[in-house]
């Protein structure tokens, strides 16, 4: 079995002043497709026109990222409010450019159980049901849409709710659509999960996104991943979505980037 | 064979794979060598790690250990660490072990597991770290384990690999004593016991672990009385150094000491040929006693290069007696003999490990025809039942436990070679 997994890059370590010349770079370089960084109050769906535009010269953009600085899982509830709106709208222009889907953790930045002061003003049961509320708003508008909310375990320093891919498994069967995936990326997994090819298999039928960063964050190949291993796991599970680029890099982007498509390549 | 990668990933338990969960709990040697075999294909890495991890558990008269217990599961196997004690005996790893051995696949695998990803190989320093362990062991056998005749015993047998070949029959019956104490069969809550030894059996069996265990495994019991010379160990013992001549090689070593060994055993295992059953049989080193059956153990000896009876070991195989081509992989034991049971353990069900063998070996004798046909039969057979432990040899259905750890590394690594990318190796 062969299965072809398109390979993007987030589009902010492109250089170019439009998609279309970031696109021509990341071609050069290997990539499939280009991974879009949405940002909040409205910044994503201002951007429209050029993203159409950009769709309508062929530039593959299947997801979008969220780059915001509050989230779902917000303790603040007009914080969290708007981050609902902000990924509906992430969610429209997605299914207007013809892609697959938008992608966001349940918070970043936020609190972390392992920082002072430790314990969360919100108790987990409480953050669950937020969550879930979150999750199937969301998920609704994706299925109509026909588009998907994918939701991102991130490491226990980033976030307190959503660590590992059992976590957001337990989420997704709570709220109960097919609109709404796991999109694990392997920098989180490499911290927060004992096994993380165990964990991809037992998760599979719900991982419907992969971003791929080394275990210290920069592109594949300049960590300790295990990027055989990786790959095996993905074709076991059937995985054939896009996996992105979603690092910080080790050196310029000219120099290190086009390595990456090839190591991965290697093993899918 | 994404359904092969699901079973090795979760047999995983860190740094080696069990044979399956639940019967199988701890680390085994012979089958952690056939995982990696199918692991490299997956992640070379972790195909390192499971040869790395029994290696650590080597004792300092070289030998690898049958089996290196996990502690924590210690009740689910029997007999386990607590019987063993293996911390009581001098020369002990730090990890609780079993005092017995299991065949040596060990270089074989290691060539394999370094050939899937030089690079990777050589940036973990794995080839030289290996060689050192592999001279350790395979000293173990020549120093300790080497007959007058030229040929390695076992004192088990467990240590066949293969537990109750009628091999052992007549030589079991001649020990008088069994073992004293509760015989416990965790592995009947896994299995079915019409499928498994037999507790006659377990009873010699503990006897003899017990005995040996007692005289610190030091292999200077001089009544000890089980004593056999088994071909398959020896062709995996010969095939071995072949291997290790090339990661000599490979190294910068002389190869040629690999060599002699390899050709002195070849010589040697003459003496268990059976002209009148056209195969290898064991003999009884304690009665001087060939044990005249045909097993699939005694075909094994096709792995080795310079042997002066691959053909007819060849038509052995495709006879009556084998049904290559017609039964399910190879039978463990020959389909027309009274002593013959399909669904009994190593006394007629058709393994993978022992197919792979007969496969890699047919590939390599030549027989490029017949090695394709049972590779991809392997291959076909493990993935439509689950990755059986064996199978029955005349209907091929599913025996023993599934998801079986070797079943599914080996019918991976033969599927990948007919199919996969590194190109057609068989």
């Amino acid at each position: 079995m062969t299965v072809l997994n398109a390979i993007c890059v987030q589009e902010q370590v492109l250089e170019g002043d439009t998609l279309e010349q970031k696109w021509e770079i990341a071609q050069a370089w290997g990539f499939d497709g280009i991974e879009l960084r949405g940002g909040g109050d409205g910044a994503f769906a201002a951007r429209l026109r050029d993203l159409r535009r950009a769709a309508a010269n062929g530039v593959p953009m299947p997801t979008v990222c969220v780059e915001m600085s509050h989230f779902i899982g917000a303790f603040d509830d007009d914080l969290r409010r708007d981050a609902i709106t902000q990924m509906g709208e992430q969610l429209r222009v997605i299914a207007d450019l013809g892609g697959r889907g938008a992608m966001t953790p349940a918070s970043w930045g936020m609190f972390s159980r392992r920082l002072p002061p430790f314990e969360p003003p919100r108790s987990p049961e409480d953050d669950t049901t937020v969550l879930v509320d979150a999750l199937g708003t969301l998920g609704e508008l994706a299925s109509e849409l026909a588009v998907t909310l994918y939701l991102e375990p991130l490491n226990r320093y980033e976030d307190h709710m959503v660590n590992r891919l059992g976590d957001a498994v337990e989420l997704i069967r709570l709220v109960g659509l097919d609109s709404v995936r796991i999109g694990a990326d392997t920098y989180h997994m490499n911290i927060e999960e004992a096994d993380p090819a165990a964990a991809l298999i037992e998760a599979g039928p719900y991982i419907g996104h992969v971003q791929a960063s080394d275990s210290n964050r920069l592109e594949p190949g300049a960590g300790h991943i295990d990027w055989a291993l990786f790959g095996a796991t993905l074709q076991a599970i059937g995985y054939d979505g896009p996996i992105a680029i979603e690092s910080r890099l080790s050196g310029a982007a000219a120099d290190v980037l086009p390595s990456v498509p090839p190591l991965l390549r290697r093993y899918l | 064979m994404a359904a092969a990668t699901r079973v090795l990933a979760r047999n995983w338990r860190g740094s080696y794979t069990v044979p399956a969960a639940g019967l199988y709990p701890h680390q085994w040697s012979w089958d952690s060598a056939f995982i990696a075999i199918g692991l490299r294909h997956i992640s070379p890495r972790r195909a390192q790690q499971e040869l790395d991890t029994i290696f650590s558990a080597q004792w300092a008269d070289g030998r690898l250990p049958q089996i290196v217990f996990n502690p924590r599961l210690d009740v689910h196997y029997s007999p386990g660490a607590a019987f063993w004690r293996s911390e009581r005996i001098p020369g002990s790893p730090p990890v609780p072990t079993s005092g017995l051995i299991q065949p040596p696949n060990h270089a074989l695998a290691v060539l394999l597991v370094h050939q899937a990803d030089p690079e990777a190989s050589a940036r973990r320093r794995f080839l030289p770290r290996a060689y050192e362990r592999l001279l350790a062991w395979h000293g173990y056998l020549a120093d300790r384990r080497t007959d007058p005749s030229g040929l390695v015993h076992v004192l088990h047998p467990w240590e066949s690999g293969m537990d109750n070949s009628p091999y052992w029959d007549a030589p079991l019956a001649a020990i008088g004593e069994t073992f004293r104490g509760d015989i416990p069969r965790p592995d009947l809550d896994h299995a079915d016991a019409s499928h498994r030894p037999s507790n006659a059996e377990y009873g010699k069996y503990l006897y003899l672990a017990a005995r040996y265990r007692d005289h610190d495994c030091d292999d200077r019991d001089a009544g000890y009385p089980f004593v056999l010379e088994d071909p398959a160990v020896n062709a995996l013992y010969a095939r071995s150094e072949w291997a290790l001549g090339r990661i000599a090689e490979l190294l910068g070593n002389d190869p040629a000491p690999h060599a002699d060994r390899a050709h002195a055993l070849t010589e040697a295992l003459e003496t268990l040929w059976a002209p009148e059953l056209g195969c290898y049989v064991a003999r009884d080193v304690v009665s001087g006693e060939l044990q005249p059956y045909r097993t699939v153990s005694g075909l094994a000896p096709l792995l080795i290069p310079d042997l002066p009876h691959t053909d007819e070991l060849l038509t052995m195989l495709e006879s009556e007696h084998f049904g290559l081509g017609q039964a399910a992989l190879v039978p463990s034991h020959d389909l027309t003999a009274p002593t013959f049971d399909s669904s009994r353990y190593w006394r007629g069900p058709s393994w993978f490990n022992t197919a792979w063998l007969i496969a890699e070996a047919l590939h390599e004798r030549g027989f490029h025809d017949e090695a394709r046909s049972l590779a991809s039969q392997m291959a076909d057979l493990g993935l439509e039942h689950d990755f059986p432990e064996y199978v029955d040899p005349i209907s091929g259905e599913p025996r023993g436990t599934l998801r079986f750890s070797w079943t599914a590394a080996l019918s991976l690594d033969l599927y990948e070679r007919l199919h996969g990318r590194e190109g057609a190796a068989l």
